[in-house]
């Protein structure tokens, strides 16, 4: 479809939807990066008219947005030491729980200066709050543990702020949903291999897909691939300098709290107690990575983090520890070095024409998950610039699909759903309850061989088993319902035993170590999955 | 099972056994075949025949201390103790049995209502499934049997076949619910009379184990009469039903030689009295009392069952009775980045001697009247070698032969 062509389409009222033809697709706008800024920025481009293509490497939401504790900040965080960034979160949060209640869950959340902090700092919290304006109320100290038992005794002031909890997966497939409403082609799995240029601008980007190249041209090209946005960059010819800050979590198998808890006190590691759907995440670490492909995870790192639960909940070292994963930041600075904490957790858009001379190639970055929809509308704004012309953003008005009620999420929904389906349905995930219904359902719309994907949309394998009893039930359904053959779904199930092992094994010990061997006398013990029949180069990768 | 096999003998043999247990234990897990050694690691034909040589390469393993005469004593001293059905097969020969998923297994000596699915002796089979049992999803078994038997040299067509028999409404039955209703002979009528329509000409039917508890063999013979071919159970995933019948078979065989089962107790240490091991401390409740035994069976599991542990740093104990434990040191590595990888803490657990008695460092025994039985000893990867239920009766079989020695 030529420009023309699609500007016809606008005038008729119709999405803009870019034109595809054999290996070849033309749109307006390309965002590369299927994270929260990606998928927001594909949003608002679309719901702005222009047509739009998002390419993705992995599954959405993979990298950095999959990959965090799920804490909505109120900005709290980040009163004292970068009020700006504070003032971003607490507008956001407003927005988000307008316009996305599907995938937020609203558990408030409390400052307590534990013993370990200054005492001081609560009355600068309070006027930072004030001066950014966020709600901010102090509660007595017998009232904060009323509200939450296990929470440390020895804390001595207690301070309540709107941060909540959210689903990033479904706030980010929320978003494609909508941006493929409003026309957009959003192609998960699909990696960037070359960045088109076109003498002075970009003008594209060629992407390897399951089913070969693409090549997509463009009009604007907007990177928004977080920590990897320098990789991205460099392919244009453009330096940026992200560097990857790594955090990781540790997941417990319950919620000890179910109130966001923060540590009153600067920001520093393992400070944050989040209450995440059927779990609770302690977070996280700040350290500089040379690769945000390739890090490790300790066993001091994970230790420290079991230390840090113990501030905030007695106790927290005896709690079953599930899981531990990590995400990296993506710290952008022009130059010069500096301790992560210090770097602004401001997003920055960059038009590479002004800085480097390349046209029609804009790089959005930094910033957090709390801030995306804000980053996707600077970003959009910018590209209006490239492209001459001024369209308003409407994200903030127009709710996310299953959103705008003020019907935010609980955590015994789905046990409410499943009580009603009890007799009428198998129970396929009981950690997590996930039916079959929701199962096959998800399956068909994804049309994708990898559980992994799936898990992310339905939480499958997430709870205290950790697949141990799921994963056999969904591969037999997976292959049933997709007509896959038996040696992929055999790599499927495979590759999920290996994905959920990832997370599972630097921290196994006590009663989680128990479950895993439990796991393993299923799979190696009773199915014999190590004797699987697989395609030849599969053996080899397993 | 280890520790059911040691104190059934015993009882038998005349002694006051008292069997401590925390909770019902893994065998109601288990799927209840003996499997003595199926990988090594290239597969294993003939496990009597692989033994010598796996236990020369691997001195530290439960085997070391089984010659093949207990071996063989043990399997016949199984096979005497459970009534609800027979246990065919011996060490000789390993015969290749589907998993639920469809792969071969090598398995010595399994129940009379599984040994019929041995795919060296079929050509055609049937893998019935049943719809609201989530636990076993034939035509992924299917073509996986087809697969993998091709690989092997052997052509066997699987075809699968799904059931519906009347579940009162019941999406989600679980193995359990299905081996309940294989008790009632309306259901059985039902089932059977739905198979049969199903079927074509194939030789022989797979089913999930289900096929009842303690009337197994008379719902497995009825069976195969109503539909004319053989029928063969396939263990499915916990809870095991062939599990539970072994595990109440053994028990039955506790209570009638006059042995004591008391659950829900949990030992938490050794009653030492003039240096020597006079019993164990155990805790019920929140009361902690000693019970004082002249000889004491060890038989607690490996890390599945929490008989050894494992904390953050890596440190391995035996809480039961505090005894030395034998894996990676601290600070080495416990675990592998690959799933499949042969963790060094798989092998976590104690060292015993020719007696089975739990040596120290030194590898001399820590105390006289103590000895160890199944998972809790180390030196195994009883699920990778597929050895987890021979291992366990062996040495629980040796165990009670140990003490039965010693008492004269």
């Amino acid at each position: 479809m030529t420009s023309a062509a699609i500007s016809s389409a606008q005038a008729a009222g119709q999405p803009a939807r870019p034109g595809r033809a054999d290996g070849r697709i033309d749109c307006e706008v390309l965002v590369i990066g299927g994270g929260s800024t990606g998928a927001g920025v594909a949003r608002d481009a679309a719901m702005r008219g222009f047509s739009t293509v998002l390419v993705e490497r992995a599954d959405m939401a993979t990298g950095t947005t999959g990959r965090f504790h799920g804490l909505l900040h109120s900005g709290g965080r980040y009163v004292v030491k970068d009020p700006k960034a504070a003032e971003e979160c607490i507008g956001e949060n407003i927005i988000l729980r307008r316009i996305a209640d599907d995938t937020i869950e609203d558990t408030g959340g409390l400052f307590v200066t534990t013993p370990i902090d200054d005492p001081g700092y609560a009355d600068k919290f309070i006027q930072g709050c004030k001066a950014t304006g966020i709600e901010v109320q102090e509660i007595g100290v017998g009232e904060a543990l009323r509200r939450e038992p296990r929470l440390n005794p020895r804390i001595s002031r207690a301070l309540v702020v709107p941060d909540a909890t959210v689903d990033a997966w479904k706030m980010v497939w929320s978003c494609v949903r909508s941006a493929r409403q409003y026309g957009a082609t959003v192609l998960p799995y699909h990696e960037v291999i070359s960045v088109i240029r076109d003498g002075s601008r970009v003008a594209g980007a060629v992407v390897r897909g399951p089913d070969g190249e693409l090549r997509i041209r463009a009009e604007v090209v907007i990177n928004a691939a977080g920590a990897w946005a320098g990789k991205i960059a460099a392919m244009a010819g453009c330096e940026v300098n992200v560097r990857p800050g790594k955090g990781i979590m540790v997941a417990t198998n319950h919620r000890l709290v179910n109130t966001v808890v923060n540590r009153c006190e600067m920001p520093a590691d393992g400070d944050i107690l989040v209450p995440i759907r059927t779990v609770s995440v302690i977070g996280t670490t700040d350290t500089l990575v040379d690769d945000p492909d390739d890090w490790p995870i300790t066993r001091q790192e994970i230790d420290e983090m079991l230390t840090a639960g113990e501030n905030l909940v007695p106790g927290f070292r005896e709690s079953r520890t599930l899981r531990v994963w990590g995400g990296v930041r993506p710290l952008f600075q022009d130059s010069g070095p500096a301790e992560t904490r210090d770097v602004t957790r401001a997003h920055a858009v960059l038009d590479h024409r002004a800085r480097d001379g390349v046209e029609a190639f804009l790089t959005i970055t930094g910033g957090k998950f709390c801030t995306y929809r804000l980053m996707a509308q600077d970003a959009v704004d910018a590209a209006c610039g490239v492209l001459g012309t001024s369209r308003p953003c409407r994200t903030a008005d127009e709710a996310l699909p299953d959103s705008g009620e003020q019907r935010f999420y609980r955590i015994g929904s789905r046990l409410a759903g499943r009580e009603r389906t009890l007799h009428d349905e198998q129970l396929i995930c009981e950690c997590e309850l996930v039916r079959r219904g929701a199962l096959e359902d998800a399956m068909a719309r994804r049309g994708a061989a990898s559980l992994d994907d799936i898990r992310r949309a339905l939480r499958l394998g997430m709870g205290p088993c950790q697949g141990g009893f799921c994963t056999y039930r969904a591969t037999g359904i997976l292959h049933q319902q997709t007509n896959l053959s038996a040696v992929a779904a055999n790599r499927a199930l495979l590759e999920f035993l290996q994905e959920r092992w990832k997370g599972v094994h630097p921290l196994l010990h006590g009663d989680q170590l128990r479950q895993a061997w439990l796991d393993d006398w299923i799979f190696q013990g009773v199915l014999d999955v190590e004797h699987l029949p697989l395609a030849d180069q599969e053996r080899a990768r397993v | 099972m280890a520790g059911l096999t040691a104190a059934v003998r015993l009882a038998e043999a005349g002694l006051r056994v008292v069997t401590v247990a925390k909770g019902l234990g893994s065998l109601r897990l288990a799927p209840a075949t003996v499997d003595i050694l199926g990988y090594a690691p290239g597969r294993v034909d003939s496990p009597a025949s692989a033994l010598p040589g796996f236990v020369a390469a691997h001195p530290h393993h439960p085997y070391a201390a089984i010659t093949p005469g207990v071996l063989a004593d043990s399997l016949r001293w199984l096979a005497e103790h459970v009534q609800a059905y027979a246990y065919v097969g011996d060490a000789s020969a390993n015969m290749l049995l589907s998993t639920a998923i469809g792969v071969p297994r090598p398995s010595a000596v399994v129940p009379e209502t599984m040994a019929g699915g041995d795919i060296r002796s079929l050509r055609s089979v049937a893998i019935a499934g049943l719809r609201a049992l989530k636990d076993f999803h034939p035509a992924l078994a299917a073509e996986n049997l087809r697969a993998a038997a091709a690989a092997d040299g052997m052509a066997i067509e699987a075809r699968p076949v799904m059931l519906s028999p009347p579940t009162d409404g019941e999406a989600d039955v679980g193995t359990l619910g299905f081996a309940r209703r294989f008790e009632d002979a309306g259901f059985r009528r039902a089932f059977a009379a739905e198979l049969r329509a199903a079927l074509r000409d194939e030789q022989a039917v797979g089913i999930p184990a289900v096929l009842g508890f303690d009337q197994v063999r008379s719902v497995w013979t009825e069976l195969q009469e109503a539909i004319g071919r053989p029928v063969f159970e396939i263990p499915t995933m916990p809870p095991s039903v062939p599990g539970m019948r072994l595990a109440r078979a053994l028990q039955e065989r506790l209570r009638r030689a006059g042995g004591r089962f008391v659950l829900g107790a949990e030992a938490v240490g050794p009653e030492i009295r003039d240096g020597k091991l006079a019993g164990v401390r155990i805790r019920a409740g929140n009361r902690e009392t000693a019970r004082l035994a002249r000889w004491v069976v060890l038989a607690t599991g490996g890390l599945a069952s929490g008989g050894i542990q494992v904390d953050l740093g890596g440190t391995a104990t035996e809480p039961a009775l505090g005894l030395p434990v034998f894996g990676p040191g601290p600070g080495e590595p416990a675990f592998l980045p690959g799933y499949l990888g042969e963790h060094p803490m798989g092998t976590v657990g104690l060292r015993v001697d020719g007696r089975l008695r739990p040596v120290g460092q030194d590898g001399e025994p820590v105390r006289p009247n103590l000895v160890a039985a199944g998972a809790v000893i180390g030196g195994a990867r009883p699920w990778r070698e597929k050895s987890g239920d021979g291992i366990s009766l062996s040495t629980g079989y040796l165990a009670a032969g140990t003490i039965l020695e010693d008492a004269g």
